[in-house]
């Protein structure tokens, strides 16, 4: 396989559109990642590899016609070039056979990007020593992933994009024997041994707060402090059922009634889709640049969906560079006033919620969600800590939540990088505050 | 092409000399993706994908190296990343693994297909645009979706010590949808769930007269539910149809038994379970009623093979007999270190993920009470059809699933519809008053191909079958905010 992503591309992405006969256009989407793997189990390692792979999209237009294409890369351009060539000669002859696209939307944008983040990554000889032995004595599990993830477009109007990242994360929990635990990560471009040690020192000094009693609340209303963590949870939900324009007019999303001016979210809450992150490219499959930042909700209001071209096609509406998915990226939620290291004297009594799980919907259309806490979430009295709570289940609204139910947002803000590692290695990620909410509704 | 394979296996094993066994599994996708969306065309795709992961054992130590380069020179390449791998994690492997966890099995297996010349596109699309047609009961429903989504997968597996394995499952799956809306109320149907209607076989799947019924039936009852009042919450019987079962079955029953739950594999991500290992044997997971089976051998469910990807035959083994726990779902290596005993089932999303323990088909086994005798014994219950949102704790205690139909039962009869109709429980609490299971006219099959767990992560196709079943004392509940 290729050591150079780039000139793969380039050369895959070339013959794709070299091989277009007049009247035909296309866009070219690909992604590759060389990546390392070790998972964890106790402190030893239960399954550690190296994938290499490489994949490419192709969107054809013919007259009314739009048939996509998606083929896994060897890696050498030769081969490759053979097998895109002979998948767009079989997508020519099966063209006709589909009935006409009435939403179909050739993208015009022509414009050329080319963002590269180098690391300084570990020896794949030396990951289980550097990572494990720093955590002995631990019951330490999780995974540990690293190296190169490449996203690139290309579209017959000219639009050329490359995006690389090369990064490391351990997505890690420590247990206590009790089956409480500490879910934590260590994520960046540079490995630094002393700043993963000050990482798990942290963690062995939070383990401290899990090993006193545990309280077992009855269900009902508790005040509750949702870290950055947990509300990143939550974050999900601005994509699924979201704040997508076609889902908003077809019935799917949750936000319908805050569209409609029938529910709103608080005014301290907002939040944009912001790419000066730098987690993830703003270019789509189809070579489309997204705006740098884009404010979906305002002071409780929907500002802006999501907009596809495909959408905007369909509703005569400005697109806004979304993908065919209309899902939010690189989410930024807007910052309170209440500073961080205040926030248990905030709460005063109940529920500091590090972490939430197995999130979904009660009721799509009043944006009602239930899910689970998770590892160290802790219940506390006029301020100061007394133990972790038994895992609970909670069913609220977002227009609670979110809305009549939010106290206070936090001024500080964590970025929180995407672990996702289904198919590849995802890119992406959320800046995020905690928030404080009074009243969330425990059911079981 | 396992002629192909072995000639590869030279070249891993020449570059991984050191290594004490050495397998290549090879995995070939195809598929494509026909959806309409309101009686237009919205979508079709067509995919290949292909690659290799060479596996190594050295030392009691598994190690992977996956390559879509599936060349001598590729493999080989990969072979030595693998054995880097394999040495680095010297003294610190969670188990001493051997080659009693890779099997040398010789294997074949084909889905049945009664019909094995695709349809043309035009052909699927003249049935999508006509469900979508069918769908729209009225001017209320206002969007209509209609999706076929088909494939095969090609496993090849071969071994140093003499594994060659060669499968080649086939599927389809079909989707329809209508979201109707009156005013302030907005209400989603749909033919048995998000992708669960996912089968193996060929084009005779495609039964376009019977599901063309079934849009038709969807439509009206997403309009049908505009009217119904919500869900009442109390506590009282709950009848499940096979397309909620699936997932009852699958999220309180399949992943607490998974032996990497149990072992801690997952704790980080998918999470623990309430089961333990001493459990096995003894433990009271359900009523006498129950009696759950690992079957990968029935034709036409999802998750049907010969063997798994590491080389265990695939047969059929009860995992719950009359109500207590008697095997994990655990395969060779999960069974080794827990000493529990398992099944075939360790499993892999494609060739660049390891396998691990997995669902295949997993189903609850039929009982003998015909549906109206069911319906008749039940004073105050709800009937509730066809799943739409799950949520389960990490340790698959506490779990709220909704669904998105239900029917009233009142003194013996099925009364009124109501809609947004969830439930919440406790696992074992709530299988424990499991009180009557249907009989085999009520049992279906369903499956779905987009189960998530594993770290990396990993999408897994499985399968579910079950009667008609009810439970006692259940909490129920509608929706609003």
């Amino acid at each position: 396989m290729t050591n150079d992503f780039k000139s793969h591309f380039d050369a895959v992405s070339a013959r794709a559109l070299g091989e277009l006969l007049p009247g035909e256009r296309a866009a070219i989407s690909y992604s590759a990642e060389r990546s390392s793997f070790m998972r964890f189990n106790n402190g030893k390692v239960r399954q550690s590899g190296v994938v290499e792979q490489a994949d490419v999209g192709i969107k054809l237009w013919k007259g009314a016609k739009s048939y996509s294409i998606q083929l896994g890369l060897t890696g050498e351009a030769a081969r490759d070039e053979d097998g895109v060539a002979e998948a767009i000669g079989q997508a020519r002859a099966l063209m006709p056979l589909l009935p006409d696209d009435p939403y179909q939307a050739v993208p015009e944008a022509a414009e050329s990007s080319d963002a590269r983040y180098p690391g300084k990554l570990l020896p794949e000889a030396e990951i289980p020593a550097r990572v494990l032995g720093p955590a002995a004595g631990l019951d330490f599990t999780g995974i540990y992933s690293q190296g190169l993830v490449c996203r690139a477009a290309a579209n017959s109007a000219g639009a050329r994009h490359w995006f690389q990242t090369e990064t490391f994360l351990v997505d890690y929990s420590a247990w206590l024997a009790n089956g409480r635990a500490v879910k934590s990560s260590y994520a960046g471009r540079e490995w630094s041994d002393a700043e993963y040690a000050e990482r798990l020192a942290s963690t062995r000094l939070s383990l401290e707060n899990l090993g006193r009693p545990e309280k077992a609340l009855t269900p009902g209303k508790y005040r509750a402090f949702i870290t950055a963590d947990a509300l990143n949870e939550v974050v999900t939900f601005f994509s699924w059922n979201g704040f997508g324009e076609r889902g908003l007019r077809q019935g799917e999303s949750a936000y319908i009634a805050m569209r409609e001016g029938r529910e709103a979210m608080s005014p301290k809450f907002g939040f944009s889709q912001d790419f000066s992150l730098g987690v993830q490219p703003a270019f789509n499959d189809d070579g489309e640049l997204a705006p740098e930042r884009l404010v979906v909700v305002r002071g409780g209001k929907i500002e802006n969906a999501i907009v596809s071209s495909r959408t905007a096609k369909q509703y005569g509406v400005p697109s806004n560079g979304a993908d065919e998915d209309e899902g939010v990226r690189s989410v930024a939620i807007e910052p309170g006033d209440l500073p961080e290291a205040e926030a248990l004297e905030a709460l005063g009594t109940g529920v500091f919620v590090s972490n939430f799980h197995y999130l979904n919907w009660s009721d799509v259309q009043a944006a009602r969600v239930t899910g689970m806490t998770r590892f160290s979430c802790l219940w506390v009295e006029d301020g100061k800590i007394v133990g972790p709570i038994k895992d609970m289940r909670w069913d609220e609204s977002l227009y609670n939540m979110l809305g009549s139910k939010l106290e206070a947002v936090t001024k500080e803000r964590h970025l929180l990088v995407e672990s996702m590692t289904y198919e590849k290695r995802q890119v992406g990620g959320s800046l995020l505050p905690g928030i404080l909410v009074d009243g969330l509704s425990f059911t079981l | 092409m396992r002629s192909d394979l072995r000639r590869l296996l030279d070249a891993a094993a020449a570059a991984a000399k050191e290594a004490d066994w050495l397998g290549l599994r090879r995995r070939r996708t195809s598929a494509a993706y026909y959806m309409a969306r309101d009686g237009a065309f919205d979508q079709a795709i067509g995919g290949v994908d292909d690659g290799v992961m060479v596996e190594v054992l050295f030392d009691g130590r598994f190690a992977y190296a996956a390559t879509p380069d599936a060349t001598p020179a590729g493999v080989a390449r990969a072979a030595a990343s693998a054995m880097v791998c394999a040495k680095a994690a010297a003294g610190r492997g969670v188990y001493p693994f051997s080659q009693a966890q890779r099997p040398g099995t010789v294997a074949e297996y084909r889905t049945p297909r009664a019909r094995m010349a695709p349809v043309a596109p035009d052909g699927v699309f003249a049935f999508l645009l006509d469900s979508c047609a069918a769908l729209k009961a009225s001017d209320e429903v206002i969007q209509t979706t209609s999706i076929v989504e088909v494939g095969r997968y090609d496993f090849e597996i071969v071994s140093t010590n003499g594994a060659d394995i060669e499968q080649a499952l086939h599927y389809m799956g079909t989707g329809l949808q209508a979201v109707a809306r009156r005013g302030d109320v907005v209400q989603l149907r749909t033919a048995n769930g998000p992708r669960g209607l996912t089968r193996q076989g060929g084009w005779e799947l495609l039964d376009t007269e019977a599901l063309l019924a079934d849009a038709r039936r969807t439509g009206a009852e997403a309009v049908e539910l505009l009217g119904a009042e919500t869900c009442p919450s109390d506590r009282r019987t709950l009848v499940l149809t096979p397309d909620q079962m699936m997932l009852q079955i699958h999220e309180s029953v399949g992943h607490p038994l998974e032996l990497d739950r149990i072992l801690g594999d997952e704790r980080n991500y998918a999470g623990s379970s309430f089961v333990k290992l001493p459990d096995f044997g003894s433990f009271q997971y359900g009523s006498k009623l129950m009696n759950i089976s690992f079957d990968p051998t029935i034709a036409g469910e999802l998750a049907s093979y010969g063997a798994d990807e590491i080389g265990a035959v695939a047969t059929k083994q009860l995992l719950i007999e009359n109500g207590i726990l008697v095997r994990g779902l655990g395969s060779l290596e999960s069974q080794a270190r827990s000493g529990v005993a398992g099944v075939a089932d360790q499993r892999a999303t494609s060739w660049n993920r390891p396998p691990i323990d997995r669902m295949a088909n997993l189903n609850l086994e039929p009982g003998s009470t015909p549906l109206a005798d069911m319906i008749a014994s039940i004073e105050k219950g709800v009937l509730m059809r066809t799943n739409r949102s799950w949520s389960i704790d990490d340790y698959r205690n506490k779990f709220q699933f909704g669904c998105e139909y239900g029917t009233l039962i009142e003194d013996g009869k099925l009364t009124r519809t109501v809609r947004d109709p969830n439930y919440r429980g406790v696992s074992s609490t709530f299988w424990r008053n499991l009180c009557s299971v249907g009989d085999a006219s009520t049992f279906a099959a369903f499956g779905t191909p987009n189960c998530g767990k594993g770290e990396p992560n990993q999408v897994m196709f499985v399968g579910h079958a079950s009667p008609v079943c009810a439970f006692a004392d259940v909490e129920v509940f509608g929706g609003g905010k």
